[in-house]
């Protein structure tokens, strides 16, 4: 059985996603020992990225690159506020289109699907493979200062169905799998309609909604009808947090917003356990450091 | 602002501070406590190790056991479980204990999260 880790990687005019894929890598190689790691991205992200890091520090990363079509489209019309906290934010294009494609892209048979800015600071995810679970992900996550709680990433709608996070998620190449993937395509092909029966905020496309849509109608229809991980929760933070530095392997620290006086921060030392990194400018900040912390 | 107030202000980020990496401790342990094997997955409690070391003392060599998901997971060899949740649940208690009581010993924001406070 071929293992593996899939990244999606499409840079915008601010943000190198690719340069976060190429660092993440690194720390997937050092703390999972798994070689395989595939990205996908487009020609003008791969370009951009190779010429600023060399194609030798990133293909020695990245075992498989995946080059794919935008579609310049869905790039114009999904826009998000990105946040370098609170004091700072950008409307730019949020580019996630291909990610329900995982499963036709993956030459593994069985894959971590991880987002590029969860950085992988343990081995944790390690106990997914060989499971008897075929298609695992979270709906139960936790933000590393615990008393910031925001009840609207816990459900679609407050009267509506709990919400997945499609930022990590395992799978067997299987029937159940497949079907599971192509269900999300449907959502995302249909909107319009599932936002009407779903009735998630907003309109940007987002992977975790529809997602989650495909976890309820593949679970039975059943709220949580989709497994967990083998991991006790997702850890994140907010984009309105900082990242102090990268002080030594596997550490992390970082600058967490006061929940009640925005704008103010504590400091938090995380180390050894994977963690969801929202600020991507701030990972970019640490780049160096991070690099340097990595065998 | 008088001295009295910058004080209070002071030890309340420090309580704060104190609490978050106490979580962070918490959250890590968790993690360590989490074992997959044979395509299941087990928490290691007090429970489970008793549990298992009172089928060993039954005699039994195998058993199929509830995992967190409640499937069932085929355990061939029970002392080789035993000694494998065992040395884990020490390894993540030790290290929680020898963090744990670096925070209790740290009097400051700079010494709890043990970085330079000249960087």
């Amino acid at each position: 059985m071929t293992k593996g880790f899939l990244m999606f990687a499409h840079n915008n005019e601010e943000i190198d996603y690719l340069k976060l894929a190429t660092i993440n890598a690194y720390l997937i190689k050092q703390n999972c020992d798994v070689h395989d790691i595939t990205v996908v991205t487009n020609q003008h992200s791969y370009d951009y990225t190779v010429g600023e890091l060399g194609k030798e520090f990133v293909h020695n990363a990245i075992s498989n690159i995946v080059i794919t079509e935008k579609d310049k489209n869905f790039k114009r019309a999904n826009n998000r506020l990105y946040k370098d906290t609170s004091h700072t934010s950008k409307p730019l294009p949020f580019y996630n289109v291909d990610r329900c494609d995982a499963y036709k892209i993956s030459p593994y048979d069985e894959t971590l699907l991880i987002d590029a800015d969860y950085l992988i600071l343990s081995n944790s995810l390690n106990s997914c493979w060989g499971h008897n679970n075929e298609l695992m992900m979270n709906w139960s996550y936790q933000d590393i200062m615990s008393e910031r709680d925001d009840p609207t990433l816990k459900r679609l709608s407050p009267s509506g169905i709990t919400m997945y996070w499609a930022t990590v998620v395992y799978f067997r190449k299987t029937d159940f799998a497949e079907q599971f993937f192509k269900t999300v395509e449907h959502v995302r092909d249909n909107r319009e309609y599932y936002q009407d029966v779903y009735k998630w905020p907003g309109n940007l496309y987002r992977n975790d909604y529809s997602f989650s849509v495909a976890a309820h109608m593949m679970g039975g229809f059943v709220d949580k009808g989709i497994e967990q991980l083998p991991v006790p929760h997702l850890y994140k933070t907010f984009d309105t947090d900082d990242v102090h530095s990268a002080p030594s392997k596997n550490e992390l620290v970082f600058y967490l917003e006061k929940p009640r006086s925005l704008g103010d921060f504590i400091l938090c030392k995380w180390r050894g356990l994977d963690v969801h990194v929202m600020n991507k400018w701030a990972i970019n900040r640490v780049s160096e450091e991070l690099l340097c912390q990595i065998n | 602002m008088s001295s009295k107030l910058t004080k209070a202000l002071e030890f309340a980020n420090y309580r704060t501070t104190l609490n978050v990496q106490h979580n962070a401790l918490k959250a890590k342990v968790q993690t360590l406590l989490s074992y997959s094997t044979n395509g299941g997955t087990f928490e290691i409690s007090h429970e489970l190790i008793s549990f298992v070391k009172m089928l060993i003392d039954k005699e039994y060599s195998n058993a199929v056991l509830l995992d967190v998901y409640q499937n069932p997971i085929m355990v061939d060899n029970l002392n080789d479980f035993l000694e494998e949740i065992l040395s884990r649940y020490f390894e993540a208690v030790n290290e929680y204990h020898a963090e744990y009581t670096k925070l209790k010993k740290a009097r400051k924001v700079h010494k709890l999260i043990d970085i330079d406070i000249d960087d």
